[in-house]
């Protein structure tokens, strides 16, 4: 019998499940998969290699699945959501009625790396409504900090147990409604910046970021970094309320940089997340484009302003 | 030179970039001298004589009025030493520019070539020109014209043995910057980016393009043109420092729109990296290195 989302379903159909042991997790995902493979309908499955050895041991066709060979798809949100967005357009283009995609996000049990995440879990939720998605986060409740658990409660409109039960999650909460978890501060925050500037341009932020960073950071990650700081500082000058202020902090091998302005910062609760339809001078597509690269991005909204902080290099201070 | 190696196919010893000083001028220089009055502009005028004299260049001044009140002006301000009319001679606007109204590019730099052609047959290594064209562009309606001369005449100077100081006065505010982008050499602080011919008939792009000049930088694009039977519109990029997600779609935006197709060469890896995550359509051929 067809669980889940029904045949035809229209927009994401987003579940979550907990499981703590091998067992529990064969008991979610091979229902699923194997129902996918059964109805013909495309199987998308991302989870680290021990575990997608396993699932290809458990499924009586393991060919029938697709695991995505780009194992930076999950590098960050922006691009987890751009990647499968390109995944289901090639999907539905081949005439998938529906596409079932299961995996985790990367690295939970490292501390501080679900930064972001939370947004991403909410986002989805609206990002993919014009595909016929069928989603099965699955997380292990060993390495899921209990504000993970939290999120992922919050973020997902159903909950899948490993028994095959199936609820609508009471805890959910709309994109627009959902409370993104304030930024981890990094340690280096806590210290006295390399450099201070305020109401300065976007071109002598980057003079100064390239001064400070040379030899810090690989060249692709200052690259990356110049990128999204120029971004930043245009955003705060164009969209936020003066003063504007960029901060740089370097340690050995990582930048950590700050851009803060006194305006409220961007209402969409997606912002950076996806493109910007329509003007994209003035609508979000540098802060898209800051999300879509080899850093760590964090927004946040406080009473002072708000804050675009980009991380390179080792995350972890 | 402003950093880097000279792109490929530029003329050799050209000066390409932001500079603090105009000194040692070479024979296809193009500069953009911004000054606020002319006793600020007349010292540079007689280095700039004097050092293509010393070249065996001919010199040629040009402004309003007739030749004799130039030749006047000149003598009176400019001290080019013991010179023949035939190597130091003056021009009128009229004569280069037309009466009134809006320059007709491709008549200016036909006598412009003229010209040069003229001192090469009489044995000259060249030809050297310097005016002060605060005049000609301070009417808005004549602005664009002439912007579109100066590409033209950036073109020329690549390829020829044309040296040229154009005198642009202050007072012109922020217009001045729209026609300081557009020389080869030009006083550092003047403007973030520049547009310059390289000598094998690439347009080369230099420095900072972001949201700040995105504008200065949109109009400049709309000044050029592929040169006549010209089959692509190749872009050379070496000198580029830093291009956002404004400027890049602004070129594409061109690409897409411009009757040839536009190839970009030399892309810098932060080019390179933003153009890549934006996707750019029209500026997708991005190549590096393939044409020289």
């Amino acid at each position: 019998m067809r669980t889940g989302a029904p045949r035809g379903q229209v927009g994401h159909f987003h579940e979550a499940g907990f499981y703590s042991s091998d067992a529990e997790f064969r008991a979610l995902i091979v229902p699923f998969a194997e129902g996918g493979i059964a109805a013909g309908e495309p199987v998308i499955i991302g989870y680290d290699d021990r575990k997608n050895a396993l699932i290809r041991s458990w499924l009586t066709d393991p060919s029938a699945v697709t695991f995505p060979a780009d194992s930076g798809m999950y590098a960050t949100p922006a691009r987890a959501i751009a990647a499968y967005r390109r995944l289901f357009e090639l999907h539905v283009a081949q005439g998938a009625g529906q596409i079932r995609i299961t995996g985790e996000l990367p690295n939970l049990g490292s501390g501080g790396i679900f930064d972001g995440w939370d947004r991403y879990e909410a986002a989805v939720n609206t990002v993919w409504q014009d595909f016929p998605v069928w989603g099965l986060c699955l997380y292990d409740t060993a390495t899921a900090a209990p504000v993970v658990r939290d999120v992922v409660e919050r973020t997902h409109p159903r909950i899948v147990s490993p028994s095959g039960a199936r609820r609508t999650n009471d805890r959910f909460q709309q994109v627009a409604d959902f409370e993104a978890l304030p930024p981890i501060p990094d340690p280096l925050e806590q210290t006295r910046p390399m450099i201070e500037l305020v109401d300065r341009s976007a071109a002598e932020a980057r003079w100064a970021l390239a001064r400070i960073g040379r030899g810090q950071v690989t060249d692709a990650i200052l690259d990356d970094l110049l990128l999204g700081v120029s971004e930043a500082v245009s955003n705060a000058s164009i969209h936020g309320h003066p003063p504007a202020t960029v901060r740089i902090w370097a340690a050995p091998d990582r930048i950590v940089i700050s851009v803060h302005d006194h305006g409220r910062g961007p209402a969409d609760p997606l912002a950076g997340l996806v493109p910007a339809a329509g003007n994209a001078a003035t609508l979000g597509l540098g802060l898209w484009l800051i999300h879509q690269l080899d850093i760590d991005v964090a927004l946040k909204h406080a009473d002072d302003g708000f804050t675009v902080r980009l991380r390179g290099g080792n995350m972890i201070g | 030179m402003a950093g880097g190696d000279p792109p490929a196919g530029l003329a050799a010893m050209r000066m390409i970039g932001p500079v603090g000083s105009y000194r040692e001028l070479g024979l296809q220089d193009h500069v953009c001298w911004v000054h606020g009055d002319c006793g600020d502009y007349r010292p540079r005028l007689g280095e700039f004589f004097r050092d293509g004299l010393e070249r065996g260049l001919r010199v040629a001044y040009l402004g309003p009025g007739n030749a004799g009140e130039l030749r006047e002006h000149l003598d009176r301000f400019v001290d080019t030493g013991p010179r023949s009319d035939r190597a130091v001679r003056v021009i009128s606007f009229e004569e280069f520019y037309g009466a009134e109204g809006p320059v007709d590019p491709a008549a200016v730099i036909n006598r412009y070539d003229a010209a040069t052609q003229e001192a090469l047959a009489d044995g000259y290594q060249g030809l050297r020109v310097s005016a002060d064209v605060t005049d000609l562009v301070r009417a808005p309606e004549r602005q664009d014209a002439f912007a579109r001369c100066e590409v033209l005449l950036e073109r020329y100077s690549s390829r020829h043995p044309l040296s040229a100081m154009c005198g642009y006065r202050r007072e012109l505010g922020d217009a001045v910057t729209q026609f300081a982008c557009l020389h080869a050499a030009v006083l550092a602080g003047l403007t973030p980016f520049q547009v310059f011919a390289c000598g094998d008939g690439a347009v080369g792009l230099l420095g900072d393009f972001d949201r700040a000049c995105q504008g200065a930088f949109e109009r400049a694009l709309r000044r050029i043109e592929p040169a006549p039977g010209d089959s692509t519109l190749i872009f050379d990029m070496s000198q580029v420092r830093f291009m956002d997600h404004h400027a890049l779609l602004s070129f594409d935006s061109y690409a897409e729109a411009c009757p040839v197709p536009v190839v970009v060469r030399s892309v810098p890896p932060i080019v390179r990296r933003a153009a890549g995550v934006l996707g750019l359509e029209h500026l997708g051929h991005l190549r590096s290195g393939e044409l020289g």
